[in-house]
């Protein structure tokens, strides 16, 4: 394995970023853009008032993916304005997840994100009214073989993804943070209870700090898709170096972790973000993470050697032999948690033999 | 009905002729208006507006008479401009 | 140093083991492949264009490449990669050139956002630019390369790169596409015209590339200021004829053209209304090409 690939260095240390040659650069910018990390780059020289130093050349690139990033984020505020206005009659708080509410809660990690779909997360109870308040506003059901219905809706945690039919913006509306059939059951109405308004945007809540952490956790470290592993550490990074400041903010995340049963993503987030990008995280808490998270020793070497090739760019000059399989397994791992192996055997089969789809 | 544009500063205006390009900055949407739908628009960017005083100032500038057909005119333009996201029903 | 200075031998050899840096207007290509029709379209076609060497910096990491399949015994394919990934299905081997040049315009369409880029073709004559776009089958394209072949610069067959920061058009000048007739128009309406080796069976039919002209090239750093927009429209018979087009049309017709006019948000508005508010706006149809020049060489560019 490359010792510090250069887009690690440039995360670990952006001041680091003063001295490089335009070849440097060059591997740089290739190894961020197959990270889907380019804007995200061009944010933390931003942020560090390094850009000017950039030669001109990589500058271009770094502006290229800043354009787009600056129309994600005004494609999102435009979405997530009109699906207030479409669940304003349904009068139950929608609580923004992940990317929508990084944008909408106004945190350093939305600067240089791209978007795909918007989730949110409802009460259970409310999932035909969400669907139908939605429906009525223009979004229309995709997947609608049964099986897949039946895929979403019993076994997964949410609606299958619904797509506006003039926008094709698609959002995903959940109900629980993990599926049912997965082997951790945060429970959603703890996090419910628990989620902060936004400033300006009655009815739309997002998650309290140490639980937006810890959904970021549980949906790296149980996930099937390390495509953008470093992408999503550097998120569990960015949170805890913003949240990191507030008061109570690391006991509190500890035991909120065993509150909802994902001491083990905190355990591996802390983990491989002090490893890999060298987060800042307070000893005791490590330690305390670590009593009530960690696995046997045999599990985490293996766990170690897997996420660690896994959570690297997916680009030529980063990896080496075994890492493509680390991957490969980290997606049955993680296929397991989430659904129990006979289930899992059937949903494979039937998605490979049964309803094929015209891509 | 009161209406208002969408947000004071999210449109921009450009025209040549008779005609206007607008681009609205929240939805990241351009449309092409005519003289009497950007008329409306500027009036309801100055000050919300109701359906009957926006015929009132589209009469002269489409040179036809104030009465109920530009009233019932100017509130399907209007509809229209809200089905288009570029203004919205008003409390006030 | 242009490519002219290598032989084909060597120029093969490059391409095999450390590839070229190729500059082609503001963007630099690091091109790799080991297919001999690629090397020979380019040592045909791009003979004038400067070899970057010791670049350290691409713009653009590209190369063609034969997968690796039971298929190749049988029928041989070619894959388009950018920076080690496929970006594109397979095509035949023989529309292995084709490919490249199809791939680099990928490459500028998809990225380059300081641009507003329309597919329009650029030329240029006596200070002022004529940006012609169009959906395919136009005749766009043969258009531009007569021109071309009578005194107008080429900036681009294909891209018109419009500088968001002042509204300066950047010339990319490379190898212009004709097809199928197109092909034997230009070669009879110009025989000295220099041409690649047509490709047939493409997914736009029999293709060939012809070579820019060499000013072109030298010019190639040198921005343009626009002055026309004009849609071309080929019908056989047709007299020729351009008629003025509201501009508010114009607008919303080059909108419609363009690769990123939504992604650039506001900036793609303000720069397509500078853009507009800079030029005259024509609809043009033709269907002699000679009566097609003396028109466009009476025009007058706008007030300024």
């Amino acid at each position: 394995m490359n010792s510090q690939p250069l887009v690690l260095r440039a995360f670990r240390q952006p001041g680091s970023l003063r001295s490089l040659s335009l070849e440097d650069w060059d591997l740089l910018l290739r190894q961020a853009r197959h990270a889907n990390l380019l804007a995200r780059l061009h944010a933390l020289l931003d942020e560090h008032g390094l850009l000017e130093q950039v030669p001109q050349q990589p500058r271009e690139h770094l502006e290229w993916s800043h354009a787009i990033a600056e129309r994600h984020t005004q494609a999102i505020r435009w979405e997530v304005g009109r699906i207030q206005k479409a669940m304003a009659e349904v009068g139950v708080p929608i609580i923004l997840l992940k990317g929508a509410a990084y944008v909408m809660a106004n945190l350093p990690l939305a600067q240089g994100r791209l978007f795909s779909d918007i989730d949110i997360m409802v009460p259970k109870e409310s999932l035909n009214a969400v669907e139908a308040a939605l429906m009525l506003h223009g979004w229309a059901a995709t997947h609608h073989d049964a099986y897949d219905q039946r895929y979403y809706r019993a076994w997964m945690h949410e609606l299958p993804p619904m797509r506006h039919v003039k926008r094709s913006t698609v959002i995903d509306v959940h109900h629980a943070i993990l599926p049912e059939t997965a082997s951790l059951h945060p429970d959603p109405a703890k996090l419910r209870a628990a989620a902060c308004a936004l400033d300006g945007h009655d009815g739309l809540r997002v998650f309290a700090p140490s639980d937006m952490v810890l959904h970021s956790a549980a949906h790296l470290f149980h996930d099937g898709e390390m495509e953008n592993g470093l992408r999503d550490l550097i998120d569990i990074h960015s949170l805890l170096c913003h949240f990191g400041g507030l008061p109570m903010f690391w006991p509190d995340i500890v035991e909120r972790a065993r509150e909802l049963e994902l001491t083990r993503p905190l355990f591996y987030a802390l983990r491989y973000a002090a490893l890999i990008l060298h987060t800042p995280i307070p000893a005791d808490i490590e330690e305390a993470a670590s009593r009530t998270g960690r696995p046997n020793r045999l599990m985490l070497a293996f766990m170690d050697s897997l996420f660690t090739r896994a959570l690297l760019p997916v680009h030529p000059s980063c990896s080496d032999g075994l890492s493509s399989s680390a991957r490969w397994m980290l997606y049955v791992r993680a296929n397991w948690l989430r659904m129990p192996p006979l289930l899992l055997a059937r949903h494979l089969f039937h998605k490979a033999f049964i309803s094929p789809k015209a891509e | 009905m009161m209406w208002r544009v969408i947000s004071a500063h999210a449109l921009h205006f450009r025209s040549w002729d008779d005609e206007f390009v607008v681009y609205n900055s929240l939805s990241g949407d351009t449309h092409l208006l005519g003289a009497a739908a950007a008329h409306v628009l500027s009036e309801l960017q100055r000050t919300p507006a109701e359906a009957v005083t926006l015929a009132g100032s589209l009469a002269p500038v489409l040179q036809t008479s104030f009465d109920e057909e530009l009233v019932l005119e100017t509130e399907r333009l209007l509809a229209e401009l809200d089905r288009l996201a570029l203004i919205e029903r008003s409390r006030f | 140093m242009n490519i002219s200075a290598l032989t084909l031998p060597e120029l093969g050899f490059r391409l095999k083991t450390a590839g070229i840096f190729l500059q082609t207007g503001s963007f630099v290509t690091h091109l790799r492949t080991s297919i001999a029709s690629v090397a020979e379209g380019i040592g045909l076609l791009y003979a004038d264009y400067p070899l970057v060497e010791q670049a350290g910096f691409a713009d653009f990491h590209v190369s063609l490449a034969c997968p690796r399949t039971l298929r190749r015994w049988f029928k041989p394919q070619v894959l388009f990669l950018f920076d080690g990934r496929p970006t594109f299905k397979p095509l035949p081997l023989d529309q292995a050139f084709p490919m490249l040049e199809w791939g680099l315009n990928w490459c500028v369409s998809s990225h380059a956002n300081r641009y507003l880029i329309i597919h329009a073709a650029v030329v240029e004559k006596g200070g002022h630019a004529a940006i012609l776009p169009a959906p395919p089958g136009s005749g766009k394209s043969t258009l531009c390369a007569a021109l071309v072949c009578r005194g107008w610069r080429l900036l681009s067959d294909e891209l018109a790169l419009v500088r968001v920061s002042d509204g300066r058009i950047i010339p990319l000048p490379r190898p212009i596409s004709l097809k199928n007739e197109s092909i034997d128009i230009i070669r009879h309406y110009e025989p000295d015209a220099v041409f690649g080796r047509k490709v047939s069976d493409t997914m736009k039919g029999t293709v060939a590339h012809m070579r820019a002209p060499a000013e072109s090239i030298v010019q190639a750093m040198e921005t343009a200021r626009p002055a026309w927009v004009i849609f071309p429209r080929y019908q056989a018979g047709a007299a020729t004829r351009l008629e003025a087009l509201p501009r508010s049309r114009a607008f919303m017709r080059v909108a419609d053209n363009a690769f990123n006019y939504s992604l650039l948000g506001v900036r793609g508005f303000e720069t397509l209304a500078g853009l507009i508010d800079a030029s005259l706006c024509y609809d043009f149809s033709y269907s002699v090409l000679d009566e097609a020049i003396e028109k466009f060489a009476a025009l007058k560019p706008p007030a300024p």
